[in-house]
């Protein structure tokens, strides 16, 4: 039994080493209760103090958008901090810009609540929940992307507007050791309250669409937060100049529909939808049939690489090119117009470029700005 | 080489959950300097030069960009595909951030396929460092050759 001794001390130490360690730690890190005031006094509330301001806001049911499940690199958790909480950290200096710093724009992932605190958000963010949901559906669109559809348990309902977005919340899975939260577009309508549809495009080594497409199954729970972001349908009669790629789909299908829902036929919209071959194309049928239905919808298809074998008649070349050349030559230039992107920060770019270079005003552009 | 204060800190930022999920090291168990050494020694054996090879992927991912997220050909050699995700990554030395950019290149002469970021590029160009085995981003050298100089 001697050979055990050694290594028993050696544990025995090792456990009274953590549990001093824990104590210590819970009494110098121990903050004690402070006050959370929220938009001068419009909600305030005890909590425990020493966390991450967003983890204690969404432990008050409270969610500010986060793309990065709170590791700072996304930069989508800012929120407005009146208190004094110390200088702007290393960690969040790189993703705020000068007039945020001067602002007291803060990343709430990284600022810790320490002592009573007063800071601003959006109204809207009240409305944000978590939702236990049921996988109703999941469908290929693509050879890449695929269509799922949630069915709400708890709650069992959800109020959006078309274009605004939900966060998955992606469990550990294989080598993925930690819960990650990727944001994607609601693709349905939002008169359907007890579902959501989403388009999510495959990008190879992704954690979270890697397990949309591999891992997850009908019938599976996932949970989501939601709804965010100001991308959504101004409620103007300029005419409409949607623009989308792969799964950028999502909120335009979402707007359309919801403008067809309330019989808003004299509004003039143009969707442009870029995919490289017919292959990367969707919904086109169903377009082709909402055209017939919405006098005003024009939907042009554009293939930037089409193969031979598919036969294509459409447009051709890249998604930027054809804008600009419906711009100059086929959309009304006398009338107000008001721009409606989805896709990559470098898409986008490129079609504000193409906009603004017909005269567009860029404060009319409306996208759901990744960075 | 040793294990440096500085390399130290950068294995740590390397773990799953400190920058990225998934972490830098996959199943690799060999200490950071052992992975960048045998990667230099095998780069220096199939002849591949760090900063030719760095500026042949900065040509792929720019030129892959203007495919505005749709997979575009390159010099009539690659098929490259470029996704842009929301945000930004930190390098695990503390020496930069970067914009979170996929770029998948396919050599249509071989089929032979890699993915590579953005900062997969500095962590080559600045610190020989290719990635641990196992994770979905690793660098292998003998890829690398296939999908640029074969």
């Amino acid at each position: 039994m001697g050979f055990l001794t050694a290594p028993l001390v050696v544990a025995i130490l090792t456990a009274l080493l953590a549990a001093i360690i824990t104590i210590v730690d819970s009494i110098v890190n121990n903050y004690g209760e402070v006050e959370l005031d929220i938009n001068d006094g419009s909600k305030k509330i005890k909590v425990d103090g020493g966390s991450p301001l967003l983890t204690t806001l969404s432990e008050q049911g409270i969610f500010i958008p986060s793309a990065c499940g709170g590791r700072g690199s996304c930069g989508a958790c800012k929120v407005k901090v009146l208190s004094d909480v110390g200088p702007i950290l290393p960690t969040e200096a790189p993703l705020l810009e000068e007039d945020e710093k001067k602002n007291g724009i803060r990343l709430s992932c990284q600022i810790k609540v320490k002592d009573d605190i007063k800071i601003e958000i959006p109204e809207e963010l009240f409305n944000v929940k978590e939702f236990k949901t049921k996988i109703e559906s999941i469908k290929d669109m693509t050879h890449d992307i695929k269509e799922v559809r949630l069915e709400l348990l708890e709650p069992n309902s959800v109020d959006f507007k078309a274009g605004q977005y939900a966060q998955l919340i992606i469990p550990k899975y294989g080598k993925i050791k930690e819960e990650t939260q990727r944001a994607y577009s609601i693709s349905s309508v939002p008169s359907d309250k007890n579902h959501l549809e989403f388009l999510i495009r495959l990008v190879p080594g992704g954690i979270a669409t890697t397990y949309v497409h591999e891992h997850l199954e009908e019938g599976q729970n996932l949970n989501i937060v939601g709804p965010f972001g100001d991308f959504y349908r101004r409620d103007t009669d300029a005419t409409m100049i949607c623009v989308a790629g792969g799964s950028g789909m999502a909120p335009i299908k979402s707007i359309i529909e919801d403008m067809y829902e309330k019989e808003m036929f004299d509004r003039e919209i143009w969707y442009f939808f870029g995919a490289r071959s017919k292959k990367d194309l969707y919904y086109v049928e169903y377009f082709e049939e909402m055209q017939k239905k919405m006098k005003n919808l024009h939907f042009i298809p554009a293939l930037s690489d089409p193969e031979p074998e598919d036969n294509w008649e459409g447009e051709t070349g890249l998604i930027t090119d054809v804008l600009d050349k419906y711009l100059k030559n086929e959309i009304n230039q006398e009338k107000e117009k008001e721009g409606y992107l989805c896709g990559s920060p470098g898409m986008l770019d490129a079609c504000i470029k193409v906009m603004s270079d017909n005269e567009m005003k860029e404060e009319k552009i409306f996208y759901d700005k990744f960075a | 080489m040793k294990m440096t204060p500085e390399l130290k800190k950068a294995k740590d930022n390397m773990q799953p959950g400190e920058i990225t999920s998934e972490g830098f090291l996959g199943e690799d168990k060999r200490e950071l300097v052992d992975i960048i050494e045998q990667d230099e020694e095998m780069m220096e054996s199939l002849g591949i030069d760090y900063t030719d090879l760095v500026e042949k992927m900065h040509h792929v991912m720019n030129e892959g960009r203007k495919g505005l997220g749709e997979p575009t050909k390159v010099d009539g050699k690659w098929d490259v595909r470029v996704d842009e995700s929301r945000g930004f990554l930190a390098c695990p030395f503390e020496d930069g951030i970067f914009r979170k950019i996929n770029v998948i290149v396919k050599n249509m002469e071989n089929d032979e396929e890699i993915i590579f970021t953005d900062m997969s590029v500095h962590l080559l160009d600045k610190h020989h460092f290719h990635q641990g085995k196992g994770t979905n981003f690793r660098l292998d050298p003998k890829k690398l050759k296939k999908v640029f100089y074969d």
